[in-house]
């Protein structure tokens, strides 16, 4: 377990010095306090538009986060040969991709509160209220993260920077889209394009599971078990990745 | 126990539409405890993939490697090894304390062994002026010298270094010779690949010497080069480039010395006395007869030209057995 810390410990060091967390946290900070314009357009709707844009800048831009960090974590290791001296190491494989995966979840949790907390003063100020659901939006937010965080070492450990980030970025569409892909229009009947799509539909998990952007915006409360749901589906598609990621690199040459 | 111990050891990398590449074929080797082994090889001949199997970098596609009688694919043989790649990298951000702060930590060492770590290493390899300064800005000195802390990090019993050498200015090269030395009278091992022969040869007791994959020689650096004379060096005076002429096809060359007298080279000791007593009949006076031992530079030339390659068994025990008589 302290080896995973140690790997994690300097991940997170690692991308608290990586530009690219400052450029993406400056334009979520940015659209956070940008959305009082939006605000203005929706007569007597300014809370409920900015809370749904402060937390659509949280969904999004985490994810951005994600995709460009997590797709590079991995490859960008070997790439550099960083790799060498440290598998040379009496660590388990997992050991370092887990390691990894806890250190970018680290920057994810830091992000996340630093948007939270720009968001919740700002609101506050804008006169909104803050209330549980809101917190539990933020919470199922950041467990979409974790999944897509999940999703994007996999694809680290399997393929380049640039195509890892396209994949999870297309994982990251195609699983606002689930429903889509279920319920296809009439055309589609007896096409092999209806079979692929859904089958897609059972392989690609259901982001919209940790949605609750309009419940937040518009104060409506969710059941706990809800979320306890929501976060025992995020957990489970988490552990499938991150087993797939550390097999995948467990028999990788280096 | 031995330190190394592969058994036909091989690894082949295969890649979509392109041939597979046999990068290295039924090594076996044996390295004893406390040696210096010189692994010797032109680019491409299956060093870097051999050291690479060594460390668990990557896996054999046949036979075994063990360090210290543990296969290396368990961490637990990683235990017991330092590791010091062609070309160390590290993270740039981080300063040398904070690495050796870092490996100390996947090492699984107390804070007080890693401070310990620190001190001793730090002295040893004069770190302590840039202890604090960021990896980024160091030249390619410095980063082996922080490679080689690195390998130093738990005190391993065992040191694989890949051109431990390559790229040093001369000083640095000799900073790292004395220090492997330093390292084997501690008790250490030290496995290492090098293309600088007269590094190799100072300071190793052994030596192997891939050729396109396979293990074309393994021996001491003595046996392998030390009882084949390349040449025998005649020098006589009172000759005439005449009598040079005709004292026939042994000789290999034959050239007129500075100082006085003709310089006659000819092939082995054989020869030498046939071209003394012909000397002594033309009415010349032998000065010197001197023989020429091959280097290890020459015997590595020569083996890469040996087209059909008999891989030698490992003469490791007989070899070290005759050192200690």
């Amino acid at each position: 377990m302290n080896r995973i810390i140690a790997v994690a410990e300097n991940t997170f060091r690692e991308s608290i010095r990586d530009k690219v967390l400052y450029v993406l946290l400056f334009f979520a900070a940015t659209t956070i306090l940008g959305s009082k314009v939006l605000g203005w357009i929706s007569i007597g709707q300014d809370v409920k538009i900015i809370k749904d844009i402060c937390l659509a800048s949280m969904s999004v831009f985490g994810a951005l986060i994600a995709i460009f960090v997590g797709a590079s974590l991995v490859y960008k290791e070997i790439d550099k040969k960083t790799l060498y001296t440290i598998l040379a190491q009496p660590l388990y494989r997992y050991e370092f991709v887990l390691g990894k995966y806890l250190g970018l979840l680290g920057i994810l949790g830091v992000s996340i509160i630093v948007m939270t907390a720009v968001s919740s003063v700002y609101l506050r100020l804008m006169g909104g209220a803050i209330e549980l659901i809101w917190f539990e939006a933020v919470l199922l937010i950041y467990w979409k993260l974790v999944l897509i965080t999940g999703f994007a070492i996999l694809m680290s450990a399997i393929v380049s920077p640039i195509m890892g980030a396209i994949i999870v970025f297309c994982l990251y569409v195609l699983g606002h889209a689930t429903e889509v892909l279920k319920n296809l229009p009439p055309q589609f009947d007896g096409t092999f394009s209806k079979q692929i799509l859904e089958v897609m539909y059972f392989v690609v998990p259901n982001l919209n599971t940790f949605n609750l952007q309009s419940e937040a915006a518009n104060s409506v409360s969710v059941a706990g078990a809800y979320v306890g749901f929501a976060l025992l589906y995020g957990l489970a598609w988490t552990a499938t990745f991150l087993i797939l990621a550390c097999m995948a690199f467990e028999g990788k040459d280096v | 126990m031995n330190s190394i111990v592969t058994q036909s050891l091989g690894k082949t990398f295969k890649s979509l539409g392109k041939p597979s590449v046999h990068s290295l074929v039924d090594l076996n080797l044996t390295i004893e405890e406390n040696e210096v082994f010189g692994f010797l090889g032109r680019n491409g001949a299956g060093k870097t993939t051999t050291i690479k199997l060594l460390t668990g970098l990557i896996k054999p596609t046949s036979g075994t490697a063990s360090l210290f009688g543990v296969d290396t694919r368990s961490p637990e043989a990683r235990k017991m090894v330092g590791y010091l790649p062609e070309q160390p990298y590290f993270y740039e951000y981080l300063t040398p304390k904070e690495t050796i702060e870092f490996y100390g930590r996947l090492r699984g060492l107390s804070t007080g062994e890693r401070k310990e770590t620190w001190d001793r290493i730090s002295e040893l390899l004069d770190l302590r002026d840039i202890s604090d300064r960021r990896i980024r800005g160091f030249s390619k000195g410095m980063r082996q010298r922080v490679g080689f802390a690195v390998a130093l990090v738990g005190d391993p019993p065992l040191l694989i270094l890949d051109e431990p050498m390559s790229g040093l200015d001369p000083l640095g090269r000799r900073m790292i010779r004395e220090l492997i030395l330093r390292l084997r009278d501690d008790g250490k091992t030290i496995f290492f690949s090098s293309h600088v022969l007269s590094d190799v040869e100072e300071i190793c007791g052994r030596v192997g010497i891939l050729v396109s994959g396979k293990l074309a020689a393994c021996d001491r650096i003595t046996t392998l080069v030390g009882n084949v004379p390349k040449s025998v060096e005649v020098c006589a005076t009172g000759l005439t480039d005449a009598d040079c002429e005709s004292l026939g096809d042994v000789v290999l060359q034959c050239q007129v010395r500075k100082e006085g007298g003709h310089r006659i080279v000819v092939k082995d000791v054989e020869s030498a006395n046939t071209i003394a007593m012909k000397i002594n009949q033309m009415g010349g006076t032998l000065i010197s007869m001197d023989p020429a031992q091959e280097s290890l530079e020459d015997f590595f030339t020569r083996i890469q030209d040996v087209s059909n390659i008999t891989i030698p068994t490992d003469k490791v025990a007989a070899s070290i057995a005759a050192a200690e008589e």
